[in-house]
């Protein structure tokens, strides 16, 4: 307690004057790379006008030095001068920040109306003890909050008092309190370490998950410049590209080896992008309970928090996809409210709380601990009907096919029309593993739905979840009776297609009984 | 305990669960001015697009190119011809949409091919905004929108209300008890 008690002077100070505070002078830094951020954010916009004045840029090679120096000063400027105008203060149940160069903000946030509470921290926020406190709202992203520069025990504090407050104080949530209350004093014994990473977790997790392609597909526009430099590269080296790709002069298995370890060289690349990525983002992870509380911290350079309440996570979903099938890995995502997402905000993607690639057990037992008595992997899936493959290959491959087909034979293209065949096959394969996948299961508690291609996918959700349901038929299915169901949820929604008609019914019914009778709180 | 309180409608049938059943819903039809407005609106924006294209053709101003010239007056007589078939169909379609009101939940069902049912429950309603275009003012028509957390994606809405049935409704929600209980 003697520790802390400085800090609760400050704390004090912070609540009983209504004074505005200011942040500590690290914040200016803070600005700076956010400024830094901006700028690098917009470059693709840039780009054209960038490469318009690159023929007047290689007159004049020296109209660099004052484009630089201004840059940094107009950095150095914005970042000042936002830390004098960034004000903030706490009253008993909310907080107030005033900021904005041009256009002045002024928010004013009640604790009851803040949904999720983040700590991050900057590498160069972690030699000086600073840390960000991040509050993110259920409602828009625009009445989202930042505390910039807050020494990091106050932050754990305020942390710590905001998500002990309550909207309504009825006797549960009074008991709730008392427990936090309890727990404050000795919060760090008590916390309960559920999973943790390692390194070669991490590596498993960059390699399987599929992150490369986003990083191919930012590239896509240099992928010209980067071929006419990787070839004068090698041409100094005195490596000829056309010369080996040159059939007159070599064999054909001559080309394709080359060409197949070229493939391979830019796949280890990309491989070992996809792996830094990853641990950059995972670094230390670790998972851990305190209360009703779970805890996600980690990061490489920015050591990121997130603190999730129970009663908020929306769904678990366990993905497997066909990578991870061959690992024996999983991927298991706690999903809150999505409502920030519609407005793309960097902070709503770090609101799942994803553990990367873990083993089945590991992920059961999590599954467990979030959702006691879930019967998520022993319960019968009722599997979606059979016309699913009629509507999928029958409907809409099948037609497809038979044109190419007949187009091609009648060219007498033989080689193309052997492979027609193989793709339609792979294509049905696929669409029926799809099928075979696709089930969905209620019990008194919860909702399960599988499906998958190759890897199996679990979602489980408590029922009173349920925000809207969606009874779909058409005059087809009406006549097999079937039905499809779509149940949305606050993160997203859930389909289950083609059941059959009294399942579908039986389904939403339950739902929405369970929705009405039972007076929980979605979040 | 709450569920042998459990009430939603008629409360004769054996147990709670039976009473939540949606396939036994008391259907309301919308106003009868909605579905004549939707395709005096929809036929007027067909046949104004088509008057533009007859203008675009006709015009003595611009030359135009020759194939564009040459294939207009097909495309045009084709786009109203598919224009005035949709606007029959979505007058089959605005005819067909229902609604139903229970204690605890609003239903909306609506297609012609694809037969639809919305439920929402009135407990995870968050707000309510009743909207009123120009037109809709002037036949005392109204539409109900209803937001949950589901997102803007899965925004509930009643159209063709009249605007005592859409401030009815409104206020039966806002009344509700349990969105009293959440705020």
């Amino acid at each position: 307690m003697d520790s802390s008690e400085p800090l609760q002077d400050l704390k004090h100070q912070a609540h009983t004057e209504d004074q505005w505070q200011r942040l500590s002078p690290i914040a200016i830094l803070y600005f700076a790379v956010g400024f830094l951020r901006g700028i690098f954010g917009n470059v693709v916009y840039l780009l054209p006008a960038l490469a318009f004045s690159y023929s007047s840029l290689q007159k004049h090679p020296y109209i660099w030095l004052p484009t630089i120096t201004l840059l940094i000063s107009l950095m150095f400027i914005v970042a000042v001068w936002s830390f004098q105008v960034y004000r903030f203060r706490f009253s008993e149940n909310n907080v107030e920040i005033r900021s904005g160069i041009f256009s002045k903000k002024q928010l004013n946030l009640p604790f009851e109306r803040i949904q999720n509470v983040k700590l991050e921290q900057p590498i160069y926020y972690r030699l000086t003890g600073f840390a960000c406190l991040q509050l993110d709202t259920a409602g828009s992203a625009k009445q989202e909050a930042k505390l910039v520069a807050l020494p990091l025990e106050l932050a754990e504090q305020l942390k710590q008092q905001i998500l002990s407050h309550k909207s309504e104080p009825t006797e549960a949530n009074q008991h709730e309190i008392e427990n936090n209350g309890t727990n404050n004093s000795t919060n760090s014994v008590h916390e309960q370490l559920l999973n943790q990473r390692s390194l070669s977790d991490l590596v498993i997790h960059g390699i399987t998950s599929n992150r490369v392609w986003i990083i191919l597909g930012g590239l896509a526009p240099f992928y010209d410049n980067i071929a006419e430099k990787l070839n004068q590269t090698l041409n100094s080296l005195g490596i000829d590209l056309k010369e080996l790709f040159n059939l007159e002069t070599h064999a054909v298995w001559q080309v394709t080896l080359f060409a197949l370890s070229l493939t391979m060289l830019v796949m280890m690349l990309m491989l070992s992008f996809s792996i830094l990525g990853s641990i950059v983002s995972f670094y230390g992870y670790t998972l851990s309970k305190s209360a009703n509380r779970y805890i996600r911290r980690s990061g490489l350079l920015t050591k990121h928090e997130v603190s999730m309440p129970l009663s908020r996570l929306q769904l678990v979903m366990q993905k497997q996809d066909w990578l991870d099938v061959l690992l024996k890995r999983i991927n298991l995502k706690l999903e809150q409210s999505n409502a920030q997402l519609d407005h793309a905000s960097p902070s709503a993607v770090s609101n799942k709380i994803l553990v990367p690639s873990i083993t089945p057990l590991q992920s059961k037992a999590l599954i467990d601990d979030l959702y006691p008595d879930n019967q998520l992997f022993n319960i019968g899936f009722m599997p979606i009907s059979g016309f699913y493959l009629v509507r999928t290959i029958g409907y809409f491959l099948l037609p497809i096919w038979v044109l190419l087909e007949s187009f091609v034979l009648y060219h007498h293209n033989i080689k193309v029309a052997g492979v027609l065949v193989g793709l339609f096959a792979v294509f049905s394969g696929l669409f029926y593993l799809r099928w075979r996948r696709w089930g969905v299961a209620f019990d008194e508690q919860y909702v399960y739905l599988r499906r998958g291609l190759i890897g199996i996918d679990y979602v489980c959700f408590p029922t009173y979840k349920v925000q809207q349901s969606q009874f779909k038929q058409s005059v087809m299915m009406k006549k097999h009776q079937l039905a499809s169901v779509k149940l949305i949820l606050a993160s997203g929604s859930v389909t289950a297609p083609l059941l059959p008609q009294d399942v579908a019914y039986k389904l939403i019914n339950h739902c929405l009984y369970k929705v009405e009778s039972s007076k929980i709180s979605w979040m | 305990m709450s569920e042998t309180l459990f009430s939603n409608d008629n409360l004769s049938a054996a147990t709670p669960e039976q009473l939540a059943m949606i396939q036994q819903l008391d259907l309301q039809t919308l106003s009868e001015k909605y579905a004549p407005l939707n395709l005096q609106i929809n036929i007027l924006s067909t046949l104004l697009i088509t008057l533009l294209g007859v203008l675009v053709y006709l015009q003595p101003w611009l030359s135009l190119p020759q194939t564009l010239m040459l294939y207009l007056p097909l495309g045009l007589s084709l786009f109203t011809l598919l224009g005035l078939g949709f606007c029959g169909l979505a007058y089959i379609a605005d005819k067909r949409k229902r609604y139903a009101l229970r204690e605890l939940d609003l239903h909306f069902s609506s297609g012609l091919i694809f037969q639809k049912v919305l439920s929402q429950p009135i407990t995870r309603i968050q707000h309510i905004e009743l909207k009123r275009g120009p037109l809709e003012r002037y036949k005392g028509l109204a539409s109900l929108q209803v937001f949950s957390a589901g997102g803007a994606m899965h925004t509930f809405e009643l159209p063709g209300l009249t605007l005592d049935t859409a401030e009815h409704i409104r206020q039966l929600i806002l009344q509700h008890k349990d969105l009293a209980q959440h705020g």
